[in-house]
């Protein structure tokens, strides 16, 4: 069973993982944190959360990609770099693979559900059709 | 390369009833149905085994790209029927005919055998014509 001073260390690490989320992390980086060797820590944050620090990585950062995806007028790939890929093929893969559905049809099904009072930005539509009815031109 | 096309246009006198129209005789599936910035609402629907083909239905109405003048023409041809929405794709034109005949739907030719197809042609509840079209290697 993991002591309370393992617990306060592994803790550290967790917590510099959610508020490093963005940047590029390594095992070992996360691992410094906590005064623990890479595998070590691996296995102990396993044991004690029930997921792996990458693991845990990703679904932060997932969950972050969500709420943007509803709430930024963003594209998909700069909320890919917001949330610290580079690339947005993995990212997408990523994304398909934990909530089922690519990036943009999720904040299709969403748009499609929102209040009436809610107004989507022209960015929301392809450009030639948003210059054509919105008169904006991108 | 293009490799597809993805939206197209029709213009509808009434997005609701165009929607009806669409969705529930024809048996289009909605695609996005969003209330956007200065009240105009972008809505599409596309057949259910090509969701790659969204279809537009967008009202004529004053703004960036029509005069108010503009927007009155315009509807004014929809009605009279100087718009064709396109070409529907179906495996049976004839048993596809009689389902959506059944449905109300209106037609002005019943199907016939034609060079390409068999081919009837129907208008949708805003005035514009559309081929429904069997292909000829089908038959």
């Amino acid at each position: 069973m993991t002591t309370n001073y393992k617990l306060e260390r592994l803790n550290a690490g967790r917590d510099y993982i959610a508020a490093n989320y963005q940047a590029p992390l390594s095992l070992s980086g996360m691992a410094e944190y906590s005064y623990m060797s890479p595998h070590h820590f691996l296995r102990v944050f396993k044991d004690t959360y029930g997921e792996t620090p990458n693991e845990f990585l990703i679904r932060l950062r997932v969950e972050k990609a969500k709420k943007m995806l509803i709430t930024e007028n963003m594209s998909v790939s700069e909320i890919c770099e917001e949330v610290g890929y580079i690339s947005l093929g993995s990212f997408s893969s990523l994304f398909l693979k934990q909530v089922g559905m690519a990036p943009t049809l999720y904040r299709r099904k969403l748009w499609a559900l929102s209040t009436e009072a809610y107004r989507f930005p022209s960015q929301a539509i392809p450009a030639c059709y948003a210059y054509h009815f919105l008169g904006n031109k991108g | 390369m293009i490799t597809s096309i993805a939206h197209t246009t029709i213009y509808v006198l009434n997005q609701d009833e165009a929607l009806d129209f669409y969705k529930n005789k024809l048996g289009f599936e909605i695609g996005d149905d969003m209330k956007m910035e200065g009240d105009f609402r972008w809505l599409t629907v596309y057949p259910k085994s090509k969701p790659q083909l969204q279809l537009v239905l967008a009202e004529p109405k004053e703004g960036p790209m029509f005069t108010k003048d503009s927007a009155e023409k315009i509807r004014s041809l929809i009605e009279e029927g100087a718009f064709g929405a396109g070409v529907f794709e179906t495996e049976n034109c004839q048993k596809t005919y009689d389902e959506l005949v059944a449905k109300g739907v209106e037609f002005i030719q019943p199907p016939v055998e034609q060079l390409y197809g068999v081919e009837a042609m129907g208008i949708d509840n805003s005035g514009n014509w559309f081929s429904l079209v069997q292909r000829a290697n089908q038959i």
